[in-house]
């Protein structure tokens, strides 16, 4: 058995109604199968697709409330996909309006092809990449992708890479009036500054934040690398330059060489590690920027469940990304939105921070 | 010490000699399990190499798809069977209608893999479709695939029992296709490559297209394909290491001349389709410019999401740096194999 079913009791595949099928956009379909149960089981609020959530409580109960905002944006619940574990090719895998937002592949000022094979490899302690974060650059992205991302009718978070602190803005002004969002990508090696990350480097952070927020007033946020000298100073130099959030974090840098071989995996030698394991890193860094700022710290590692989620906002996280847990259920994501809400109800509260009140008294 | 333990000890060698001798068989054996390790290493390093140099400049997106391509779904597909089908490789066949029904040959899936003896797989894993039955009244269509055990993925996967469920995401890819008018096709298959053919076999049964398969593996008694080419009404050519009738120049000679155009039943084929090594998509694209014959072959990569977005999977394609070669997942995993000229 796949333990998928912990947090929403989907029925089984073969027990699907036949008015499963309805909620299965694919007119195509003959058969019922297990996605369309899924779409079928989503939250009465679903109904009102684009209001703010106004689902339909229990007599007696209060209404859950798991919306969150990021700046001047507001996101329906706190849980959205992971740059680069995400594409508008899952709008018909998942009810992607159950998200909070989508966040698209990095987009870089220039087209970029991306890595040599293998970009990706599992390992015992979790998934190491090395896509390389191929590009068509802005005005790539504006004609092939973006309608895509806009059609799925929940806000559009553009992550938007450099490879020097220059580099960042030009691409968020090309982006122009699209997307709701804009979420830096810093853990990018600055050529300016022999490779090292501009994400570890506070005052390279302030440069990038600062430019940025001169060509936008749309909510900007940082998502920080993990190895930093100090994460508080990294979260502080993004809020004051003007961003309205941080993510923390990215992938860790990691090299994992063939067992029999001996030889490197990826045909970039070295990639980012991601998964399961590298939540305790992740939650320690969440912990320390959400000391370290007032903006809303977004937590990003490992998250496969709602316990890790509800892990991540007990040490001050205000949001969550599900990355590497989405590419083995496409329906990660929604689940932990659908549990986290589930949760509030069962525990007869209204919103996260009660059931945590409620959960560590 | 009593008469009997005195004679014994006369007899047999004293527990002090024996843990000597043991030591002395253990450490035989462990070189010979390290010697056989170096080697499996360097038989991993030629055959990558090797399938990186053969599909070198060789392989191509195939032009726009005339069917429109299925959508894909995940399920939460019933084992139906799951059983070891010689000494490497393992069936697997599952209860999933929307599936059968919509895939395509030469599609493949990614199998979520459930936690293992507290071994947690995070990546799903591709696997051809070895076998579409689509569902009739009284049961449900189903989807036949057959791996091998190579890693920790695979071992997991086999430890799945009959009756469990197994999370699938498909049908996925561009797979084998008939131009209209095809009236006989050569299918080459090795391993486990032989699933990935198998499914232009289904559909050139249901077309009439006269189909010859080469089944390709190590030896006689672990060739797949024999059953499903009977059932199918495929002949069947055998290629095995053992008796050397699969090394690339003595298969690519037999088959040039099993189709010398001597006769109407030895006209070259009218196309080519192959799966299971770079070096054979080679031979596959050396054979179709030798007859001039188009030739698509399947590839592998490894693979994330399967469906396009994740750009984990990159082709074996050369592309200008600053443009992103095909993905195996969306515009694979069949493509068309060509000569290059140079
Ligand atoms: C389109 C497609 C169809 C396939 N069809 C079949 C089939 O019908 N039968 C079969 O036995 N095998 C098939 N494979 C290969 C199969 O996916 C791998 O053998 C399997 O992923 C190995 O997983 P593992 O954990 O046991 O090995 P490990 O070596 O432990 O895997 C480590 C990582 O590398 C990846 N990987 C390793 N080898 C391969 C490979 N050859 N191809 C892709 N990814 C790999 C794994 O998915 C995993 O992410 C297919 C691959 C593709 C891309
Ligand atoms: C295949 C893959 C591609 C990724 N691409 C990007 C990217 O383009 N931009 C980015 O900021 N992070 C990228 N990431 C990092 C993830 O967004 C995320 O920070 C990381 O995987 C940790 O979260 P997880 O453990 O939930 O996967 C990528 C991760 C993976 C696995
Ligand atoms: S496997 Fe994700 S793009 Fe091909």
């Amino acid at each position: 058995m796949v333990a998928v079913r912990a947090d929403t009791a989907s029925p089984d595949a073969r027990a699907a109604s036949p008015d499963a099928r309805a909620a299965f956009p694919d007119a195509r379909a003959a058969f019922p199968d297990a996605r369309a149960v899924f779409f079928a089981a989503a939250p009465a609020y679903r109904t009102t697709a684009n209001a703010l959530p106004v689902e339909a409580a229990m007599p007696g109960t209060p209404a859950v409330d798991l919306s969150v905002r990021i700046g001047s944006l507001t996101l329906r619940t706190p849980v959205m996909p992971a740059s680069g574990c995400f594409g508008p090719e899952l709008g018909a895998l998942i009810p992607v309006t159950e998200l909070g937002a989508t966040v698209t592949k990095t987009v870089f000022g220039s087209a970029r092809g991306g890595n040599p094979v293998h970009r990706l490899t599992e390992i015992p302690a979790g998934m190491v990449n090395s896509v390389g974060i191929p590009s068509h650059g802005p005005a790539g992205y504006l004609a092939s992708l973006h309608p895509r991302y806009a059609a799925l009718d929940v806000p559009t978070i553009i992550s938007v890479g450099g490879h020097r602190p220059s580099e960042y803005a030009p691409v968020v002004a090309a982006l122009g009036e699209n997307g709701a969002a804009f979420e830096l990508n810093v853990s990018c090696p600055n050529l300016d500054r022999d490779g090292t990350d501009i994400g570890s480097d506070p005052a390279a952070i302030r440069e990038v934040v600062a430019a940025v927020r001169l060509v936008t007033v749309k909510p900007i946020i940082v998502k920080l690398p993990v190895l930093v000298a100090s994460i508080a100073d990294c979260a502080r130099a993004a809020e004051e330059a003007g961003a309205d959030a941080v993510c923390v974090a990215n992938s860790i840098p990691a090299m994992p060489l063939d067992a029999l071989t001996r030889r490197p995996i990826l045909g970039n030698v070295i990639g980012g590690l991601s998964g399961p394991s590298i939540k305790p890193i992740v939650l320690r860094l969440v912990w320390l920027a959400s000391r370290a700022v007032q903006i809303p710290v977004i937590a990003c590692g490992g998250v496969q469940t709602v316990d890790d989620a509800l892990d991540y906002f007990s040490v001050g996280a205000s949001a969550v990304q599900v990355g590497t847990a989405s590419f083995a259920r496409p329906f990660a994501a929604v689940e932990v939105a659908r549990g986290l809400r589930q949760r509030c109800q069962d525990a007869g509260v209204g919103s996260i921070r009660e059931l945590l009140e409620l959960e560590v008294s | 010490m009593s008469a009997d333990a005195s004679l014994a000890s006369e007899g047999a060698p004293s527990p002090g000699l024996l843990r000597q001798a043991q030591h002395g068989v253990d450490e035989l054996d462990r070189r010979e399990a390290y010697r056989q390790s170096r080697e499996a290493a360097a038989r991993a390093r030629a055959f990558a190499e090797a399938d990186a140099e053969a599909l070198d400049g060789l392989v191509s997106v195939r032009p726009r798809q005339t069917v429109p391509r299925p959508q894909p779904v995940w399920d939460d597909a019933e084992v139906l069977v799951h059983e070891p089908v010689g000494e490497r490789y393992r069936r697997l066949v599952v209860a999933s209608s929307t599936i059968a029904h919509t895939a395509l040959a030469g599609q493949f899936l990614m199998i979520t893999v459930p936690p293992h003896a507290g071994d947690t797989i995070l990546l799903p894993r591709p696997m051809a479709i070895h076998r579409r039955r689509p569902a009739t009244a009284d049961r449900p269509g189903t989807v036949e695939m057959i791996y091998g055990v190579v890693g920790r993925g695979t071992r997991a996967l086999a430890a799945v029992p009959v009756g469990g469920t197994l999370q699938i995401t498909g049908p996925l890819g561009r797979g084998f296709e008939f131009d209209s008018g095809t009236r006989s096709a050569l299918l080459i298959g090795r391993g486990v490559g032989i699933c990935g053919v198998m499914g232009a076999a289904e559909d050139a049964r249901t077309t009439g297209i006269r189909t010859t398969m080469v089944l390709s593996g190590r030896s006689a008694e672990q060739l797949l394909g024999r059953a499903d080419c009977a059932e199918l009404g495929v002949r069947i050519i055998e290629a095995t290491d053992d008796d050397g009738s699969s090394d690339l120049l003595t298969l690519q000679n037999s088959l040039r001349a099993r189709f010398d155009g001597a006769t109407p039943e030895r006209t070259a084929p009218d196309v080519i389709m192959v799966c299971g090594a770079g070096v054979l998509a080679r031979l596959a694209a050396e054979l179709g410019a030798h007859w001039g014959v188009p030739v698509q072959a399947s590839l592998e990569a490894h693979m994330a999401c399967g469906l396009g977005y994740c750009h984990g999977c990159a082709g074996p394609v050369r592309t200008d740096p600053s443009v992103e070669g095909p993905l195996v997942c969306a515009d694979g995993p069949v493509f068309d194999a060509r000569i290059p000229v140079v």
